[in-house]
């Protein structure tokens, strides 16, 4: 049996107008060629809108081709005979774990696909109880799936899957909504699933960490294959997926970087411990082959503060800011849920934290830390149950004090754009901020148009619907939406959630401009620590209701094990860097990035 | 947090009222509710209180969630009791200009109190002991032989179920959006009724987008996992009658013969 066999594949979205006639016809699947064998680990990666999910939905008898034909464990999908068998045989994973689970207790959500294959009451079961088992959630058999994190609901969803008994699962972007814990709690599942059961696995995703250990790649462009190989070979294409708007780890960038400086790494290495492998290797071949470059290299002392690209870092806790007042100053804040009732529960405690004028803070912590609930009390939309909130030294809650002015100052843009989006025209909605503030209608406008140009909102958009737009462009207009008010401090919730690599840089590029333009104080509130060790001045770690650090990343970095112990990672480069030093190999132990990195060898600019 | 809240009112307990079939409390208490418009005096009362306090024992709900359950309907209660009160003729024990309180009215405003009353603890003891996915379950049963007049008994009770599932779902997403709106410096509390719907807009027209959107997805999984109606479907826990069942359905019979049998010999 071969699980997927897909030839000439072409897939259109016609839209139609109200008599049926064909008014757009957008190919989103150009002759794809793939095939996958029984028990492989397949990624298959792209940018968002690159065709990846249209393809998952024709391996499941989902789409049919407009051209070209897919089988499915031998079965053709656009045979109607074999539909149920298809969708039985290639279970499908969605991203959103809420939008998939049908039932109100997850052991009937489990039961649900063998319910409608019509298996005999006994037998449903026993697959749901091994499939609860196979992805280790047994003991959440009897609840509600309201009350799972994203990471277990997304197991429950396997498990249904599983008790379909399938061949093959297929997965669209499963990760995508989950913060680090839950997709490492789903990539293990499927792994093992993977490796014991020896289930065909299709992953889709952009996330490059997620596909290294898979068997083999393929890489989608605009509705075609654009490479495909193991990860090693796809990987060290670097330039190549830098094209198609992907980014591979940061290991392996170091790599390919030292390697073009005349360092001879390999150019495949996909893991930390690869990494500090090859080049303890490179460098003790060194003196044999007597490389000037690099036995210069290690005997020199890695040039500690040398070229800081974010020197202004150090800043943060300089003696001329703390003279200044704090704009927002947090004291003794204790913040409970559900007071009174059985749900209690203590979200904040103890928070103390000053936030200064022009500051880049990142704001990190899992799910369920308590990081969303700080930033709501920033702005008033949530009151502290114990201690104050003061913006510019005021009481937010004190007397006569005006909080929908407040709310202006300090703007916050949730994390999906979707829940702000109302408007006929993206103009229109920017402009809603501006008019509740009771502006004029000529500034209204001017300050819509300054802040969509300020968000790079190209013209041509502004009265097009928010609806039609991409993830990227919504997320833009929604923090242009914010940003309209002119507030002095902007907070933003995973702002780059969903995007691509490349969209994912372009909108933290965007507000780190945004905030050497404006000098308004950002706090940006993510799980990923790439995104904010680079541009952040103070990192904030909160954890379990409490703020674990709030000191500049290098400081927080070095405590690695703390870090590990609450969940989070330092950057990768950070922790290569970390345990090169470990073995003695002089290098900038403290680099949070990887240009800092190549610095530390002394190769920079090379 | 809203998640929490569940829907209904189940009162989580171990009792053998919990475990009874929810067709025989779907059935029971539509019977308790027509017995209660069986009687004309206080007496049937006594029956109906004997035979209800029975049941209130052994589902170990404590009574003061059944005086929670009329909450709700206070107002209502009040009317009723009131307007009987003063608007039925007869026998004036006292009066006030316009205002006059019969005996007659008296009497007819405490019964219809306490029939309202009796039959507001009935439907709350069922939505205490049963959960809406059991309700769910018991009334697909329940209405299924009306499959032959092509009623879609399976379709309603799926949708029931996704409703449950949703709501809070939506609830949360609804709380989420107006923080949303409000962080843009929406003005949701302030104005009169117009100016306070129209306020809504910015809330209701992202909720609905979602919610369309989530309709759509969940359509596309459930057809994943090989959903095509409630034809060859089988049931992971299917509905069965056990022995309580009987007991209960032999209480029910006992209690409404007794009801009947009183009406038509003793005229109560």
């Amino acid at each position: 049996m071969e699980p997927v066999r897909i030839t000439g594949l072409v897939h259109d979205y016609v839209t139609r107008d109200e008599e049926g006639n064909n008014t757009e016809t957008k190919r989103a699947l150009d002759h794809v060629e793939l095939n996958v064998e029984e028990g492989q680990f397949i990624a298959v990666l792209g940018a968002n809108g690159s065709g990846k999910s249209t393809l998952a939905k024709h391996i499941n008898a989902l789409l049919l081709p407009t051209q070209g034909r897919v089988l499915t464990c031998d079965m053709d999908t656009a045979d109607d005979r074999y539909l149920w068998e298809i969708r039985k045989s290639a279970g499908m994973v969605f991203q959103n774990p809420d939008n998939q689970i049908v039932a109100t207790v997850v052991e009937e959500d489990v039961g649900f696909g063998p319910e409608n294959l019509g298996i005999p009451t006994e037998e449903i079961v026993q697959r749901v109880t091994d499939s609860l088992a196979a992805v280790g959630m047994t003991k959440y058999g009897e609840s509600s799936p309201n009350r799972l994190s994203g990471g277990q609901k997304q197991r429950v969803a396997i498990a249904g899957i599983l008790a379909m008994e399938p061949k093959c699962i297929l997965m669209d972007e499963p990760t995508a909504m989950l913060d680090p814990i839950g997709r490492r709690e789903v990539l293990e599942t499927v792994h093992r699933l993977n490796r014991e059961k020896g289930i065909t696995v299709i992953l889709i995703t952009h996330y490059m960490e997620e596909v290294i250990d898979a068997d083999r790649i393929f890489v989608m462009d605009a509705g075609r294959i654009a490479m495909q190989g193991t990860p090693r070979e796809v990987f060290t294409r670097i330039g190549d997926l830098q094209e198609l708007r992907l980014e591979v780890p940061q290991v392996t960038e170091l790599a390919h970087l030292l390697s073009e400086r005349g360092i001879p790494m390999p150019p495949s290495v996909l893991t930390p411990e690869e990494f500090v492998t090859a080049y303890k290797e490179v460098a003790g071949n060194t003196e044999a082959t007597a490389r000037t470059n690099v036995v210069g290299l290690l005997e020199n002392e890695p040039p500690k503060a040398v070229g800081r690209p974010n020197a202004d870092v150090s800043a943060a806790g300089s003696p001329d800011t703390e003279a200044e007042a704090p704009v927002l100053s947090m004291r003794d804040v204790r913040f409970v849920y559900g007071v009174g009732t059985a749900f209690e529960t203590v979200a904040l405690e103890d928070v103390n934290l000053d936030i200064f004028q022009g500051e880049y803070i990142g704001l990190i912590g899992h799910t369920g830390s308590g990081k969303s609930t700080l930033i709501q009390l920033l702005n008033g939309l949530e009151r502290a149950t114990a201690g104050t909130v003061r913006y510019l030294g005021e009481d937010i809650f004190g007397e006569g004090f005006n909080r929908r002015q407040l709310r202006s100052n300090v703007g916050l843009v949730f994390q999906y754009p979707d829940h702000q989006l109302f408007e006929a025209t993206v103009i229109g909605d920017v402009s809603f901020g501006p008019k509740n503030q009771g502006l004029s209608a000529e500034e209204i406008r001017e300050r819509a148009e300054w802040a969509l140009t300020l968000t790079g909102v190209s013209q041509d958009r502004w009265q097009s619907s928010p609806l039609e737009l991409s993830g990227g462009q919504k997320r833009r207009v929604a923090i242009a939406g914010v940003l309209a008010m002119k507030p002095k401090v902007i907070i933003l919730d995973e702002p780059t959630a969903g995007l691509d690599p490349a969209g994912r840089d372009e909108i933290l590029g965007e507000i780190d401009r945004i905030r050497r333009e404006t000098g308004m104080t950002v706090i940006l509130v993510s799980h990923r620590m790439e995104d904010v060790a680079r541009f952040a001045d103070r990192l904030v770690v909160i954890s379990d209701g409490r703020i674990v650090f709030a000191d500049p990343p290098r400081d927080v970095f070095h405590h690695r094990e703390k870090l590990t112990s609450i969940g989070l990672e330092v950057p990768q480069v950070t922790q290569v860097m970390q345990m090169l030093s470990a073995e003695g190999i002089p290098c900038r132990e403290d680099a949070i990035t990887v240009e800092e990195a190549l610095d530390g060898f002394g190769v920079a600019g090379a | 947090m809203l998640r929490d809240i569940t829907i209904g009112q189940y009162y989580p307990a171990k009792s053998c009222i919990h475990r009874l079939d929810p067709r025989t409390k779907i059935v029971g208490t539509l019977l308790y509710i027509v017995s209660l418009f069986l009687f004309r005096s206080f007496s049937g009362f006594l029956v109906v209180g004997t035979a209800f306090a029975g049941v209130l024992i052994l589902s170990r709900v404590p009574f003061r969630y059944m005086l929670r359950g009329l909450r709700p309907i206070l107002m209502l209660l009040l009317v009723t009791v009131l307007c009987n009160f003063f608007l039925t003729s007869g026998e004036v024990l006292w009066q006030w200009k316009f205002l006059k309180i019969t005996r007659e009215g008296l009497e007819r405003g405490a019964f219809m109190g306490v029939r309202l009353i009796l039959l507001i603890f009935g439907t709350s003891m069922m939505t205490y002991t049963t959960t809406p996915n059991q309700l769910t379950d018991g009334l697909e049963k329940l209405l299924s032989p009306l499959r032959v007049i092509h009623f879609p008994a399976h379709e309603i009770a799926m949708m029931m179920s996704i409703a449950l599932r949703f709501i809070p779902i939506l609830t949360e997403e609804a709380e989420r959006i107006r923080k949303a709106q409000m962080a843009r410096g929406a003005d949701m509390e302030s104005g009169g009724p117009i100016k306070r719907a129209k306020a809504m807009m910015p809330v209701f027209i992202p909720l609905l987008v979602s919610a369309f959107r989530r309709a759509f997805d969940l359509a596309m999984a459930m057809e994943a996992r090989c959903y095509h109606g409630g034809e060859g479907r089988t049931k992971m826990r299917p509905l069965r009658y056990r022995s309580a069942d009987l007991i209960g359905y032999i209480y029910l019979a006992c209690y409404m013969a007794t009801i009947i049998s009183l009406r038509i010999w003793m005229k109560i």
